[in-house]
């Protein structure tokens, strides 16, 4: 039998990932399209909020949302009431979506042809921070009745986001959510987190974070 | 579920590799895994057969090497393990640090013919 050799591989397990997202971020960029990636726990009102942010914003640009559900199809037939343009992706009950899978969902929507693409990553605080998938924006959701504790529990998620949606906020005294607790142990975490409390149901805070997320578009489309 | 996804990636990774690299055979696959990575080494070692399945991994034995989740505290200074100390420094009680190793996930090394 052949000698073995030992080779100091020192490779990132994420190495293979970081370098599609990177093409993805790359293709983007020259398609002038801006991406988003948008992760929550199940239910904290993703769809509920995407739908809102897509009234207010896709008579003024191009957008296209790009679905990942473990097993069904009813938030891209939400989203498809719109009028906006939609693709699932059936990842075959992973965890999380990689680089590789959003190029392929690009591809498939039409990306050049729009401005802007939000990824509807799978419902989990956890796994999808490991994942780029060579997005402009990192967003995350955190709803009312989760509670204001969760930094304290996901730390990597926290760190991870450029924005916080505290979603839900029409049910802050049921819940008994403290908003300060919660901003302090974020900025813990994440000093420069952008913050945004809004309620999809009442529309409440709905301009001020649609009105960022269209300067942000705008600015990113053009640098 | 996520552990499995991870070690299909890595598979591919090597696979990779070998061809790159012009490697037959690995015998065996060291990865370090840190305490502060996310990542569970008993779920690591139960998805590692079915992941290597059919693969040029498929007799690759898999080793793995944990690295502790060291962190300095910013109040003092002192360095120490977070994981035992549930992220308060022993010395003052500050809770405020900054990670110095245990969050990567890496492919150390390999014994390859
Ligand atoms: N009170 C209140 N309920 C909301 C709000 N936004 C969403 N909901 C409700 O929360 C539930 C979940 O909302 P979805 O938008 O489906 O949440 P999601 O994050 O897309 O869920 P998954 O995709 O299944 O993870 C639904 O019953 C919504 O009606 C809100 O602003 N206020
Ligand atoms: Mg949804
Ligand atoms: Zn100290």
């Amino acid at each position: 039998m052949d000698a073995l050799r030992v080779i100091e591989v020192k490779k990132s397990v994420y190495a293979n990932n970081d370098l599609e997202a990177q093409e993805n971020r790359d293709m983007l960029k020259e398609q002038d399209t801006y991406m988003m990636n948008l992760m929550s726990s199940p239910g904290s009102g993703k769809t509920t909020m995407l739908v809102s942010t897509l009234e207010r914003l896709k008579e003024k640009i191009g957008i296209g949302i790009i679905e990942a559900d473990i097993d069904s199809d009813v938030d891209a037939l939400t989203i498809q009431t719109t009028g906006v343009d939609v693709i699932q992706i059936h990842n075959g009950g992973m965890c999380h979506l990689d680089a590789a899978m959003v190029r392929q969902s690009l591809d498939d929507i039409g990306s050049s042809k729009l401005d802007f693409v939000v990824v509807e990553n799978i419902g989990n605080l956890i796994c999808p921070a490991s994942y780029d998938l060579g997005q402009n924006l990192n967003c995350m959701i955190l709803s009312v009745p989760e509670g204001d504790d969760k930094p304290l529990k996901y730390p990597k998620m926290f760190k991870k986001v450029d924005v916080l949606l505290v979603s839900k906020i029409d049910t802050t005294s049921v819940f008994d959510f403290d908003f300060n607790a919660l901003e302090k142990n974020v900025r813990k975490l994440n000093p420069d987190i952008k913050i945004f409390p809004l309620s999809a149901k009442t529309g409440e805070g709905m301009e001020a974070w649609t009105e960022y997320l269209l300067k942000k578009i705008e600015n990113g489309v053009h640098t | 579920m996520h552990e499995l996804g991870i070690v299909i990636q890595i598979v591919k990774q090597m696979e990779n590799y070998m061809d790159e690299h012009d490697i037959k055979r690995i015998d065996k696959l060291v990865l370090g895994v840190g305490e502060l990575s996310g990542v569970v080494p008993k779920y690591l070692r139960d998805v590692y057969p079915i992941a290597v399945e059919e693969s040029k991994l498929q007799n690759t034995k898999l080793e793995l090497e944990i690295t502790p989740g060291i962190g300095k505290c910013q109040a003092c200074g002192f360095t120490y393990n977070l994981v035992q100390n549930d992220n308060i420094c022993p010395k003052c009680g500050s809770n405020e640090f900054s990670i110095i190793t245990g969050k990567e996930f890496m492919i150390q090394r390999i014994h390859a013919e």
